[in-house]
């Protein structure tokens, strides 16, 4: 068998993978947030961005290569958790717990499965539904829908979801890929919780300003 | 007859699991038993299995060996921990002065896929063995002893990798695991070789070979809670797991089949 297959088909391997692919949506989601924050400059700003987001050649490329990101971390996920979840079929009666596990490390496998349902929400939202118009004002799309009652609970839930799965994903990504010096270990854990909080403060700002002021 | 109270005794209330076999269905059996707060845990169900014998019933089967915390025989979870509740240390060295007169205490076995019921609070840990063979060994020559010092050890490694040895094969920390894996246990094995020189050899073939077999065994994927390093009696480090990682892409990256 090829070595790399081999890789694929074994625990670290496949843990190697949730850890690369979830590093990179990370890096993704950075990006995201950081054009998201155009609309505090206003409707225009926002329109402004997406514009010239969406003129660029290359953006075919880049939401296939998001969308392989997506299945990949998605796939390997069911896949770790399916072998996880049949290790221990007969369950402990007492409350097993040492105190070193988190309510985030173990959500992982319920706010993951969360923020899918809530991603084909929000692609339908702004990705799909604008290619069934002929024209469209995107900052006015995501103003009605942060507006309303129901958009803004999805929206400030989903991203409440994001806090609670990155708080834990991204100090165990370096720890799977085996940078887990103790001199650094600190540094990593401190990097993960500020890019959780910037992640939730960023995105999740957005709700609240439209949803208040509107 | 009226038995006197000496000064620390306990009465203790005692849930135990009993199952006649693996698969079998097994329950907790409720126990009455008089401690005393020198006694070891395994001395408390040594008190309760002659009291069962003395009354014609049968008495719990535990494993257990040298009850000075270092073979890794005792394994049982107590109240919902491995080794019960005091921090790096096994069920024989935890000592009744941790409980109070009148404490309910709850005792199951080890539970993992990997690690099947044999009878009450015995598991069979052959899967352990198993991983060890795989790749848990080194090319010496065997002969006249070498020379003390005749090979150069860098002193942090030797420290790591003694720290690593120090794993006792229990399997607390597959039985604390929320996933049931093995990669604490897995990782000290390999980490004591890997540090050394005289580990060197079989290095990536190391890596490959007790991982492999690892998976082969059922036990779950680490998903980082670290539960395990919390529940091991040796205080192994979960750094030796993320060592492991990094020897399997390593191995993985340079094997030529």
């Amino acid at each position: 068998m090829n070595s790399f297959i081999r890789f694929l088909n074994s625990s670290i391997g496949r843990k190697y993978v949730m850890a690369v692919t979830g590093l990179s949506l990370t890096l993704f989601l950075l990006v995201h947030m950081a054009g998201n924050l155009t609309i505090y400059a206003g409707n225009e700003a926002f329109n402004e961005y997406a514009d010239l987001l969406e003129s660029n050649p290359l953006l075919p490329l880049a939401e296939a290569g998001l969308l392989g990101l997506f299945v990949v971390h998605v796939l390997f996920a069911v896949l770790l958790t399916g072998k996880n979840k049949t290790s221990r079929t007969d369950r402990y009666q007492a409350n097993l717990g040492m105190g070193a596990k988190t309510v985030a490390s173990t959500t992982m496998w319920i706010t993951g499965p969360v923020l899918l349902v809530f991603l084909i929400i929000h692609i339908w939202d702004f990705r799909i539904s604008k290619e069934l118009m002929k024209e469209y004002d995107l900052a006015q799309m995501v103003v009605d829908r942060l507006r309303h009652p129901v958009g803004f609970m999805i929206y400030s839930g989903a991203i409440a979801m994001v806090g609670l799965h990155m708080w834990h994903a991204f100090q165990s990504a370096f720890q799977t890929l085996g940078v887990a010096h103790p001199r650094y270990r600190a540094l990593i854990q401190n990097t993960g919780r500020l890019i959780t909080v910037l992640l939730v403060a960023g995105f999740g700002g957005i709700p609240f300003y439209l949803f208040f002021t509107g | 007859m009226i038995q006197k109270k000496n000064h620390g005794d306990l009465r203790i209330v005692l849930e135990v699991w009993r199952q006649n076999g693996p698969g079998a269905p097994g329950a907790f059996e409720e126990h009455e038993v008089m401690a005393n707060e020198h006694m070891s845990f395994l001395e408390l169900l040594d008190v309760l299995n002659e009291q069962l014998v003395e009354s014609g019933k049968e008495p719990f089967v535990f494993e257990h060996d040298c009850r000075e915390g270092i073979c890794g025989s005792c394994a049982m979870t107590i109240d919902g921990k491995p080794h019960g509740p005091r921090d790096r240390t096994t069920a024989c060295q935890l000592h009744m002065r941790e409980y109070r007169n009148g404490d309910r205490v709850r005792v199951e076995p080890w539970r993992a896929n990997a690690f099947p019921v044999v009878k009450d609070l015995m598991t069979d840990r052959s899967a352990f063995d198993r991983i060890q063979q795989a790749g848990g060994y080194v090319s010496i020559n065997t002969g006249s002893a070498p020379d003390a010092h005749a090979i150069p050890v860098n002193k942090e490694n030797a420290d790591m990798a003694f720290d690593a040895a120090a794993c006792i094969g229990c399997g607390a920390c597959v039985a604390a695991c929320p996933n049931a894996s093995a990669m604490l246990f897995t990782s000290a094995k390999l980490s004591q070789y890997t540090l050394l020189p005289q580990g060197q050899p079989e290095r990536d073939q190391r890596a490959l070979a007790m991982v492999d077999q690892m998976d082969a065994e059922g036990f779950g994927n680490c998903t980082n809670h670290y539960e395990c390093e919390a529940a091991c009696p040796k205080g192994i480090s979960v750094t030796n797991i993320a060592r492991m990682n990094r020897e399997y892409a390593r191995a993985t990256l340079r094997r030529r089949n």
